[in-house]
C-alpha cells in the first residue's frame, strides 16, 4: 500500500496501472459562463460624513428589470459593532458578500480569544477591494458598488467606495448609481470642500440625506419611498449606531408634476 | 445560451452568445515627473472620474514607495492601485530576502516592467511612472506603457491629458524647437538642468492648462519632491469645475 | 492515550441553563503573561472547547470544528447543532485511528454550548468514541473531578453556581499536583447569561468563583483537621 495520504482513495497502479491524469485534467467542451449582468437589483446607496460620524441609507426594494419584485430587500449590512456596508447592483451577489462578511466577522472576532484586533470599516473595506478585483480578473465580477461607512482606527469617520471593476474612492459625500448623479450634487452642497465635513452637524446630515433620498424617489424609476437608515456616532468615547428600518419618504410633493409634459422639458 | 444540436444525438455543443463583460473603465486624471539634476518630482492631480462624473476631489494617486522612491499609475483606477499594491509588497520582500539592501531607481524600474509584462494578455490598463535619484545621485524618471516597455526620460507626461501637456514639456524641459536668438533657427538652445523652482512653476502650469482643457483634471494638484533629504510631498488647489 | 492522561484538567458542567467549561492552566514559567494564551476555544459562536493532551492537536481538532461550523452555517444559514457537529467531529477523530500513517489525536476535547435544542455537553476521546455528559472530566485530576461532579444536582444547578463549583472542583482536583501554580479559565454558555454566547466570564465573577473555590477549600482543611483533633 502506498501510504502518502495524497494517494489515498485513488485506484492503486498494481491493479489499475497508471492513473491517466489526462482525465481529471481534461477541459470541460463548454466554455465557462460567468455573470454578464445583474437580475435583480438594488438602486443607489447615499452616504455622507459629518462633524463626529457618517449617514448611510438605502432603500428596500430588489428589482427586476421594470419590474418591482420585492420591496423588503435590506441593503445596509452591519458587520462587526461599527461599520455598516451599503450595497447597491445585484441582489444574489448582495447575499453572496453578505455571507462573506459574516464569515469574515466570526473569523476576525469568533475565533480570537485573546482579545486582539478589532474589525474596523478601513480593514472591511481593503477586504471587500481585494473580493471585488480578484473576481474582476477572473471575469466573473460580483455585480454590485458598495459604501463603506464607519470609523478609522483614530476614530475619524471613514466613507469609502468599491464597485465591481474593484476602482475603489473616498470622499466625503459618495452615492452608488442613479444617486452618483442626483444626490452627490446635493450632498456636496452642504459640503464642497473634503476636509470640511467637520463644519457638518449630525442633524444637516440626516436632513441631507432624507432629502436627497426625496429627490431620488421623485426621479428614479427604480426607487421606492421605504428605506433604511444608519447614522453612526462617536461621541464621549463611544460609537453609537443608530440603525432605523422601514422609514418612509417624507414631505412628499407632486406639485412639480403637475404641469409636467413628455419628458418634462417642454412646459405646456 | 444557444443550444446547437450536432448530427449526434447525445452530443450538444453549447455556443455562448458574446455579451462581455468590460474590466475596464477609464478614471481620468493626469501626471507627470520631471527630473532635475539632484531631484525629481511626481505630480498628480487628485481627481478621480468615471465618464462626467466626478467621483471624488481627493483620490490621491501618487505615492511614496519606498527607499527614496515616488510611484504613480494612472488610468483604470483599479489597475493602478493594484500595481503599486504589488510593487509594494515586493520592495518588501526585496528587503527581507536581500539583507535590507537599498533597492535602487533602475531595479525597481526593471521589476515594475516585470509586474507589468506578467500580465501581458490581461493588461494593467495604466501608464505608470517612477521617480527618484540614480546611484550618482541624479533625479530620474522612469516611464512604462501599459505592458512594460520602459525607459529613463528627463520628463514625461501621462495619463488623460498627457498629449496636451507632454508637448509643452518637449518645449520648456528639453528645449525643443528653441534655438539661439540670432542663429536664424540653426542653433539648439543648449541643454541645462532646470531648478527645482523652475520645474515647480513648469509644473503647476501644465496643470493649470490642461485643468482648463481637460474635463478629466482638477480639484487639485498633488507633488511629491525626492531629493537626498527625503520625499516632500506639496498640494496646489486647481480648478474644481 | 498517555499524553492525553497526565494533560492538566479540564472539565466540563451542563446546568440546567447552559455549559460551563472551565481549565486548570499548569503555570510553567513566571515569564508567562498572566490571563494571556488561553486555552478554551471557541468553535462557533454557540459553540466552545475544552481540552486536555497535546495542545497542538486540540489545536487542529478545534479548527476542523470551525470549518464544520461554518460550512453548515453558510449552506443553511441557521447555527449547527451540536449534535450534529459531534457526529461530524467523531467521524474526523475515528479517521485518524484507521491508517498507520498518521497517528490518532492526542487530546480528549469536552464541548459545549446551546442551541435550538437547549444546552449540550460532550466528551470525545482519540478513538473517535463521544458521549453526552451531564459533567465530563478529563486530564490528570480527572478522578477527583469526576467524583466530585457527581455530587452535583444537574437539574437544579445554574450556569451561575456552576462556575462557582468549577473553580471549586479544578481546585481540588488540583490538590495531587500542589508543586505547581495554576491559573484558571472558565467559559460559559447560556441563554440567560450570555445571549447564547459562549464568552469568558467575567473578571468579577471568575474571582469571585475562586474566592468561593478558596474558601471552601479552607472550610474542608478545619472539618481535617477537627477530625484528626477528635481521633
Amino acid at each position: 500500500m502506498n501510504h502518502d495520504p495524497f494517494y489515498w482513495g485513488r485506484p492503486s497502479d498494481e491493479t489499475y496501472g497508471h492513473y491517466n491524469h489526462a482525465i481529471a485534467n481534461a477541459k470541460s467542451q463548454i466554455p465557462t459562463s460567468h455573470t454578464q449582468q445583474p437580475i435583480i437589483t438594488g438602486t443607489s446607496v447615499l452616504a455622507l460624513k459629518f462633524k463626529n460620524g457618517v449617514a448611510i441609507a438605502a432603500d428596500n426594494m430588489g428589482s427586476y428589470g421594470s419590474l418591482l419584485r420585492f420591496n423588503n430587500i435590506e441593503r445596509l449590512i452591519r458587520v462587526g459593532t461599527e461599520t455598516i456596508v451599503g450595497i447597491s447592483g445585484d441582489i444574489s451577489d448582495l447575499q453572496y458578500i453578505e455571507r462573506l462578511l459574516h464569515q469574515l466577522q466570526t473569523e476576525e472576532e469568533v475565533y480570537d480569544s485573546d482579545g486582539g484586533h478589532n474589525l474596523r470599516a478601513p480593514h472591511v473595506h481593503e477586504y471587500l477591494s481585494r473580493v471585488m478585483y480578484n473576481r474582476r480578473l477572473k471575469m466573473d465580477p460580483l455585480w454590485n458598488a458598495i459604501i463603506v461607512a464607519g470609523f478609522s482606527d483614530d476614530r475619524t469617520p471613514f466613507l469609502r467606495y468599491v464597485d465591481l471593476l474593484g476602482v475603489t474612492y473616498g470622499s466625503l459625500a459618495l452615492a452608488t448609481g442613479f444617486g452618483a448623479h442626483l444626490a452627490v450634487p446635493l450632498l456636496r452642497k452642504l459640503v464642497p470642500y473634503d476636509a470640511d465635513y467637520e463644519k457638518v452637524s449630525e442633524e444637516q446630515a440626516r436632513v441631507a440625506i432624507a432629502d436627497s433620498l426625496r429627490v431620488l424617489y421623485y426621479r428614479d424609476a427604480r426607487s421606492s419611498d421605504k428605506y433604511t437608515f444608519a447614522v453612526l456616532t462617536f461621541e464621549n468615547d463611544k460609537i453609537n449606531v443608530d440603525y432605523k428600518q422601514d422609514l418612509k419618504v417624507e414631505n412628499q410633493s407632486w406639485r412639480f408634476a403637475e404641469n409636467l409634459i413628455g419628458y418634462g422639458s417642454k412646459q405646456q | 445560451m444557444t443550444t446547437i444540436a450536432s448530427e449526434y444525438g447525445n452530443e450538444n455543443n453549447s455556443v455562448p452568445i458574446e455579451h462581455r463583460f468590460n474590466p475596464y473603465s477609464d478614471n481620468g486624471g493626469t501626471v507627470l515627473g520631471i527630473a532635475g539634476e539632484d531631484f525629481a518630482i511626481l505630480a498628480g492631480d487628485t481627481r478621480i472620474v468615471s465618464g462626467y462624473n466626478i467621483d471624488s476631489r481627493y483620490e490621491p494617486k501618487v505615492f511614496d514607495v519606498g527607499d527614496n522612491i515616488v510611484m504613480t499609475a494612472n488610468g483604470f483606477a483599479a489597475d493602478g492601485a493594484a500595481l503599486i499594491d504589488r510593487f509594494k509588497s515586493a520592495f518588501k520582500w526585496y528587503k527581507f530576502d536581500n539583507n535590507n539592501k537599498k533597492l535602487t531607481i533602475q531595479s525597481a524600474a526593471r521589476y515594475i516592467q516585470h509586474l507589468l509584462y506578467g500580465k501581458r494578455f490581461f493588461p494593467f490598463y495604466v501608464s505608470t511612472l517612477i521617480a527618484g535619484l540614480d546611484e550618482e545621485g541624479k533625479g530620474a524618471v522612469y516611464s512604462y506603457d501599459p505592458v512594460g516597455s520602459y525607459e529613463r526620460e528627463q520628463c514625461r507626461a501621462g495619463g488623460a491629458a498627457a498629449s496636451l501637456i507632454m508637448p509643452f514639456l518637449d518645449n520648456q524641459v528639453n528645449f525643443k524647437n528653441q534655438f539661439e536668438p540670432g542663429s536664424d533657427g540653426r542653433v539648439k538652445k543648449p541643454l541645462r538642468y532646470l531648478s527645482l523652482e523652475e520645474v515647480l512653476a513648469l509644473v503647476r502650469d501644465a496643470f493649470t492648462s490642461a485643468t482648463e482643457r481637460h474635463i478629466q483634471v482638477g480639484d487639485g494638484l498633488e507633488v511629491l519632491i525626492v531629493t537626498k533629504d527625503g520625499i516632500k510631498k506639496v498640494y496646489y488647489p486647481l480648478k474644481r469645475d | 492515550m498517555k499524553a492525553v492522561e497526565n494533560g492538566s484538567t479540564s472539565i466540563g458542567i451542563k446546568a440546567k441553563d447552559g455549559v460551563v467549561l472551565a481549565v486548570e492552566k499548569i503555570v510553567n514559567s513566571k515569564l508567562l503573561v498572566p490571563g494571556k494564551n488561553k486555552r478554551i476555544q471557541t468553535i462557533d459562536r454557540h459553540i466552545g472547547v475544552a481540552y486536555s493532551g497535546l495542545l497542538p492537536d486540540g489545536r487542529h481538532f478545534v479548527n476542523r470544528g470551525r470549518d464544520e461550523a461554518s460550512t453548515y452555517s453558510n449552506m443553511y444559514k441557521e447555527p449547527v447543532s451540536i449534535p450534529h457537529l459531534m457526529d461530524r467531529l467523531g467521524l474526523y477523530v475515528q479517521n485518524y485511528t484507521c491508517y498507520n500513517s498518521v497517528r490518532p489525536f492526542g487530546v480528549v476535547s469536552i464541548v459545549g454550548g446551546v442551541d435550538a435544542n437547549g444546552p449540550h455537553l460532550y466528551m470525545i476521546e482519540p478513538s473517535g468514541t463521544y458521549w453526552g455528559y451531564t459533567g465530563a472530566a478529563t486530564g490528570k485530576g480527572r478522578q477527583t473531578a469526576k467524583s466530585e461532579l457527581e455530587k452535583l444536582n444537574f437539574e437544579e444547578l445554574t450556569v451561575r453556581e456552576a462556575v462557582k463549583h468549577a473553580a471549586r472542583i479544578i481546585r481540588q482536583a488540583h490538590e495531587d499536583n500542589k508543586d505547581k501554580d495554576y491559573e484558571l479559565e472558565i467559559t460559559w454558555c447560556s441563554l440567560e447569561e450570555t445571549g447564547g454566547q459562549h464568552q469568558f466570564v467575567p473578571e468579577d465573577l471568575l474571582q469571585e468563583a475562586i474566592k468561593f473555590a478558596q474558601e471552601e477549600d479552607d472550610e474542608d482543611d478545619e472539618d481535617e483537621e477537627d477530625t484528626e483533633m477528635a481521633t
